[in-house]
């Protein structure tokens, strides 16, 4: 079955167990060109588990997931990582920087990569510093810098190859709400300026609401809505002594 | 009893580790044996056996380098979330890793008293009973106490040095990738070698002293020969952080694309870890070079026993085995890296040709160097 032609990225019903427990069932999912989506759902509910079928990084059980019109699914390894590395970027939490390169040679790492020149890179990776406010940083390395600065970092990375799908997964987890709120809105402006798919994992209703599209996740399936976090579980049910 | 029941689950290659720990100390300890086995048998020579006891120093020292290594890379004895979770802290694993240091030169230890006994003809039913009764003095009694001393020097001090090395620090760690200041030793290594090279050179000349029995037909004076070759293996270990530091800068230097730059960059941060094992397995092969070479021209008294090769095999596995453990620490203090660089897509290919190009640059600078001290260090001698 092929997928819809407006569709950059289709997933049909992806069942995938991870350690000994479903993590999705049955997800099916379609994600235009251009859009920015917000996978909603509370920790453990397979966002990232998602995430990462659909990027390529893991392979459901069952299920197909489509790429453009060409399927993922039935890539060997090393094609996966080679789409992953032309087509896709990823953020996740955590920078995940790489502590000996400064600023500006993680940013470039990802061209450097793919071959391309030393000095290209730099140019390249350098606009993306100073378009992304963090010109300071370039010659720094992580260490030295604040968390959101090095979060920053890692969208800029993300950012500097111009990848057709943007996989975001939960980026402000770890900042402060000031941090966290500046972070979202450079990467959506970005990624709304090259007309650069958005995947954004979140817990955060606040956040999902910069989103075009919102699709909830729920125990690994799709829901409607998600039902509000109840403050203190259990409060009700005190008197009974476990 | 913690520590054995942490040993008793893990991973066979980390067992394979500590029963290489345990392999070197039955060597050091035989080694030990067979020195008290000569003094029992020699009374009147107490020099002599005082001079062999000094010389099972080498391997016991590089015995030591050895189970510290492999109790740094020990995964039991890291903070770990499960441990912490029930108030093991640092503190506690300090003492864990010392008692399962101390566990595996224990063992290694109580193999050699048995096949020392057994070789002696005091344990019977094997083959080669009471092979070596002769030599090891058997018509003697053996001194239970001296034995068990010496048995126990490897593992004290083993446990000792692991403790410490291990120790929690006051200061908090420092974060992930804090650039590391340039390793200092260079000028220092260099003018040991220079200054260890002059001395040896010089006492090789003249002089009458026949303190210390050295192989080879030379008439010079052992001693200063001897300081000689000890100032430059210090040299030399001095040196390595400093070369490996070189070597990094070199290979990340003028437009390095994505290998050139990981490579370079992780053999800069790491060159302390690297360099230091690096410069004393380069300095204990310059010395087996030049002892080669000495033995190879020399028709002295002093024939090549095998309790000497059994010395030097040690030192070289050891210092070798360290080296190779240092790599894996290294390797394990990296994964974090690692782990974001195959997020990026990068192929693995890109790590295991960054990973040659350290081995490759590292082999050309420092096996030349090797080669050129222990030609020196052997010229004087046989010249």
């Amino acid at each position: 079955m092929a997928p819809p032609d407006n569709d950059v990225l289709w997933a049909r019903s992806l069942h995938c167990a991870l350690g000994g427990s479903d993590a999705l069932s049955g997800v099916s999912l379609g994600v235009r060109e251009g859009e920015i989506l917000a996978l909603v759902g509370p920790r453990g509910s397979g966002k990232t588990t998602l995430m990462r079928c659909l990027s390529g990084q893991l392979v459901a059980q069952q299920g197909e997931v489509w790429f453009n019109s060409s399927p993922v699914h039935t890539l060997g390894q090393a094609q996966r990582e080679r789409l992953r590395r032309d087509r896709f970027g990823w953020i996740a939490p955590e920078p995940g920087l790489v502590p000996e390169l400064t600023g500006w040679e993680n940013v470039a790492l990802p061209l450097l990569l793919r071959g391309a020149s030393h000095r290209a890179a730099k140019t390249v990776a350098v606009e993306w510093l100073e378009r992304l406010d963090i010109g300071v940083c370039a010659r720094k390395r992580p260490h030295a810098l604040t968390h959101s600065q090095r979060q920053r970092i890692a969208i800029a990375r993300a950012l500097v190859t111009t990848p057709s799908v943007l996989f975001a997964d939960e980026p402000t987890a770890t900042l402060h709400r000031a941090d966290g709120a500046q972070v979202l809105r450079t990467l959506t402006a970005a990624a709304r300026s090259h007309g650069i798919t958005v995947l954004l994992a979140t817990h955060d209703s606040e956040v999902a609401a910069l989103a075009d599209r919102t699709v909830a996740l729920l125990d690994g399936r799709r829901v409607g809505t998600v039902p509000p976090a109840s403050g203190a579980e259990g409060v009700a049910a005190c008197s009974l002594s476990v | 009893m913690l520590a054995l029941r942490l040993a008793r689950g893990t991973h066979p290659l980390v067992l394979t580790r500590r029963l290489l720990v345990a392999a070197a100390a039955a060597g050091v300890g035989f080694l030990l044996l067979c020195t008290l086995g000569y003094a029992v048998g020699h009374p009147a020579q107490s020099s002599a056996s005082v001079l062999r006891l000094l010389w099972c120093v080498l391997p016991l020292a590089a015995t030591v380098q050895f189970a510290v290594a492999v109790a740094r890379t020990d995964p039991s004895t890291r903070p770990r979330p499960g441990l912490s979770a029930i108030g093991l802290g640092p503190v506690r694993l300090t003492a864990v890793a010392a008692a399962s240091t101390a566990v595996a030169c224990t063992l290694g230890s109580m193999v050699a008293l048995l096949f020392y006994l057994h070789l002696r003809g005091d344990i019977t039913g094997l083959p080669f009973d009471g092979a070596a009764a002769e030599l090891l003095a058997a018509d003697q009694p053996m001194p239970l106490a001296a034995a068990l001393t010496l048995l126990a020097i490897l593992p004290v001090v083993a446990a000792t040095a692991a403790g410490l090395a291990l120790r929690p620090r006051s200061a908090p760690a420092e974060p992930e990738g804090v650039e590391k200041p340039v390793p200092s030793g260079l000028p220092w290594g260099v003018a040991l070698v220079a200054v260890g090279l002059a001395i040896e050179t010089y006492a090789g000349r003249g002089g009458s002293g026949d303190g210390l029995p050295l192989p080879g037909s030379f008439d010079g004076n052992p001693a200063g020969v001897l300081a000689g070759w000890v100032l430059t293996a210090f040299g030399l270990a001095l040196a390595g952080p400093g070369l490996t530091y070189g070597c990094g800068r070199l290979l990340q230097s003028v437009r390095p694309g994505a290998t050139r730059l990981l490579a370079g960059r992780v053999l800069m941060d790491e060159s302390r870890r690297i360099g230091r094992p690096l410069g004393v397995v380069s300095a204990v092969l310059s010395g087996t070079l030049a002892a080669a070479a000495l033995y190879a021209s020399g028709t002295g008294p002093a024939a090549f026993g095998p309790l000497t090769g059994l010395g030097a095999a040690l030192v070289m596995a050891c210092t070798t085995a360290t080296l190779l453990t240092a790599a894996l620490e290294s390797k394990q203090c990296r994964e974090h890296t690692t782990e974001a660089l195959l997020r990026l897509g990068a192929p693995p290919t890109v790590l295991r040709t960054a990973a040659l190009m350290r081995t490759g640059a590292l082999v050309a600078v420092f096996l030349p160097l090797t080669w050129i001290v222990a030609e020196l260090a052997a010229l004087p001698l046989t010249g």
